[in-house]
């Protein structure tokens, strides 16, 4: 009996064997904050993930090779990503990295990547000019962010006097530079300008100061989660109520913060409410996946869906996984997704469609206007076309 | 000006309510309770269930007090009273005991930040100054606490036998005093205290299971330099709160995070007793 199991279990072992190596599945890589500042957004990156990977195999996979995810867990900061990324790159050997992580993480990651040679789609909002021949972004920068809410604010509130708020880190203050520079180059002038350390809470003294600057338009750069709101609570406290724009909120935070957050203005590529088929479709595709458990879709986990998408293209164009045709093809083949046709033909970024949106009363956001194609600017000039 | 005055006050108040718990349970037990942060935080999530259950957000603080009390008079049997004799260990159990109940919040709430609903709103104006509702209201809360607290300890009987443990736990008990019952009493009182201040402070901020921590730290260092009584504790408050609004409004915000932690090394530097006349 022994010996026929063994048997048997040799056979099976062989012909699975051999059928792995026939269809070898590609490998992408995903390092994402499953713990740390990260933590909250992670799992709707991943569902994100999951999802296209499952579409994706259940039309045939790429080159008739199915896609295989490899996740992660980075710890949302530099030590984590250098583990993470060592471990993908060299002990998984991934084809391709799809991540939306912050920016210390990928400044760790980005070292093993280039001496690794795997093509990169970085998949997070940042501060921009972050640059390696390896590395494609598809979410939005400065250039991208600043400009509708800044416009708005200007326009149809007359606004000249703007406050700067964030939190001290290099997003937050690249965010803010950009913001002060826009802002003057129209005209306008920056009365105040303060940060609190990353997780500070008690946003006091800048609201005094705030208040004695006395601004048309308030806007901030915070770090997510408890500063954020906890800045949008006091500042409703201390009976705040100059239009006020969030780079930092989203619509989840919006919706649980109930009506401290009516009235304040986002700026964002992709909107839950984007009126389009293809959004309509990703979000039914995400409920029918995961049922209960599904978690919102929003501007972090998007682009991480759409980026697999790219991904799969350019392995589909490049006709293998080779990485360099890889990284020629990511440069040229679009993604038509919720967030609409996405190309990252821009220097190694894309030009995104924006919408600028408000937080109604329910916690809602309605979207006031769109601005098609807003160009990311001069982010990496070496690979200009 | 005036509202800088007001936000002396108020910070000075908010610090003085969130450090009461953490000094009523070193003054009687000579235990620095790192768990302080975590009860702060479990008024919070008080607050904040007590709002989705749409009770009174006012009724949530004296809510958050009793339950804190009970939690901490069941933590004192289980993990504090073993230890007694290892005071050391003591406070290596209650940091652990902090990470547990913060995990356990991660666990049942999630790391997201949850919001408690503010009894008050908006502003009111106040001698010629338009302030935050919500931070006055504070402001005469800690007044209150602080004539209660004085009142508890120099008028009742638990008072008058918490005293006599804090100067000498031994003769206490030579007198007859259950120092046992004080010590549990206490814990449970500091717990409660920390409980409230949590669900007090959480309308101006939003709940998450690390919101204790930064208090924590400030806490530690206005005991510190307080000692151990209230009206030394409600000065020192005063000072380093003041400065540290002072700071942050004339310098820099980034400077004022830090001003409590250097003052306080800076005063005990120079007085190692800090503000206490003992």
């Amino acid at each position: 009996m022994n010996l026929i199991n063994l048997l048997f279990g040799i056979g099976v072992g062989v012909s699975l064997g051999a059928s792995a190596y026939a269809a070898d599945p590609i490998k992408i890589g995903i390092p994402v904050g499953l713990s740390g500042a990260n933590s909250v957004v992670a799992p709707s990156v991943v569902q994100a993930s999951e999802l296209a990977v499952e579409e994706i195999n259940s039309k045939g996979g790429v080159l008739g090779r199915s896609l295989q995810l490899e996740i992660a867990d980075d710890g949302s900061g530099a030590q984590g990503a250098q583990r993470a990324y060592d471990s993908l790159v060299f002990q998984k050997e991934v084809d391709g990295i799809v991540a939306m992580e912050t920016t210390a993480a990928r400044n760790a990651g980005l070292p093993i990547v280039n001496r690794g040679r795997v093509p990169l789609i970085y998949t997070s909002f940042y501060e921009g000019r972050s640059c390696s021949p390896w590395m494609y972004i598809n979410a939005w920068v400065p250039e991208q962010q600043v400009a509708p809410i800044v416009d708005q604010f200007m326009s149809e509130y007359d606004a000249k006097k703007f406050f700067l708020i964030g939190s001290d880190y290099a997003f937050g203050r690249g965010m803010l530079n950009f913001t002060r520079e826009y802002v003057e180059s129209k005209g306008g002038t920056v009365v105040g300008e303060s940060y609190l350390p990353i997780d500070g809470s008690d946003w006091t003294a800048i609201i005094s100061q705030l208040r004695s600057a006395n601004p048309d338009a308030l806007i901030t750069s915070t770090s997510g989660g408890a500063p954020n709101v906890t800045l949008t609570r006091q500042l409703r406290a201390a009976g705040v109520t100059i239009p006020y724009g969030n780079y930092a909120v989203d619509e989840g935070t919006a919706k649980s913060m109930g009506e401290d957050a009516e009235g304040i203005y986002i700026a964002a590529s992709y909107i839950s409410s984007i009126d389009t088929p293809e959004n309509k479709k990703f979000l039914e595709a995400v409920e029918k996946k995961f049922g209960d458990d599904a978690k919102t879709p929003n501007e972090l986990s998007v682009p991480q869906y759409e980026a697999i998408y790219a991904y799969a293209a350019a392995v589909e164009k490049a006709g293998s996984t080779n990485p360099v045709d890889v990284i020629d093809a990511l440069g040229e083949v679009t993604v038509d997704g919720p967030r609409g046709a996405i190309t990252m033909d821009k220097q190694h970024h894309a030009a995104l469609t924006m919408y600028l949106g408000r937080v109604t009363g329910d916690g809602s956001v309605e979207v006031v206007r769109s601005f098609e194609n807003v160009d990311p600017g001069e982010q990496c000039p070496q690979f200009a076309n | 000006m005036g509202s800088v005055t007001f936000d002396v006050l108020t910070t000075a108040a908010i610090l003085f309510v969130v450090s009461t718990g953490l000094m009523v349970i070193l003054g009687v037990m000579k235990l620095l309770n790192f768990a302080h942060g975590a009860f702060l935080t479990t008024g919070g999530y008080v607050a904040y269930m007590a709002g989705l259950a749409g009770v009174s957000p006012w009724l949530s603080i004296p809510l958050a007090s009793i339950l804190g009390f009970l939690f901490g008079l069941v933590v004192e049997r289980i993990v504090i009273r073993p230890l007694y004799q290892r005071p050391l260990d003591a406070i290596l159990a209650t940091w652990g005991l902090g990470i547990v109940i913060s995990q356990v919040f991660a666990l049942t709430f999630g790391r997201g930040v949850q919001f408690a609903p503010s009894p008050l709103s908006g502003t009111v104006d106040f001698l010629g100054v338009e302030y935050s509702a919500y931070r006055l209201a504070i402001a005469a809360i800690a007044i209150l606490l602080a004539f209660a607290l004085i009142g508890l300890l120099s008028l009742t009987r638990f008072g008058l036998n918490a005293r006599a443990v804090i100067v000498n736990e031994d003769l206490a008990r030579g007198l007859g005093i259950d120092s046992t019952k004080v010590r549990s009493l206490t814990f449970g009182l500091g717990a409660g205290l920390a409980c409230a201040a949590g669900a007090l402070i959480t309308p101006l901020l939003s709940v998450d299971p690390n919101m204790g921590l930064p208090w924590l730290v400030n806490s530690f260092m206005l005991v510190l330099v307080s000692g151990v009584s209230f009206p030394s504790l409600l000065f020192a408050s005063l000072v380093l709160g003041g400065t540290q609004v002072l700071v942050s409004t004339y310098v820099s915000p980034i400077l004022g995070g830090m001003t409590i932690v250097v003052l306080a090394a800076l005063i005990l530097r120079l007085n190692p007793k800090g503000f206490s006349r003992a």
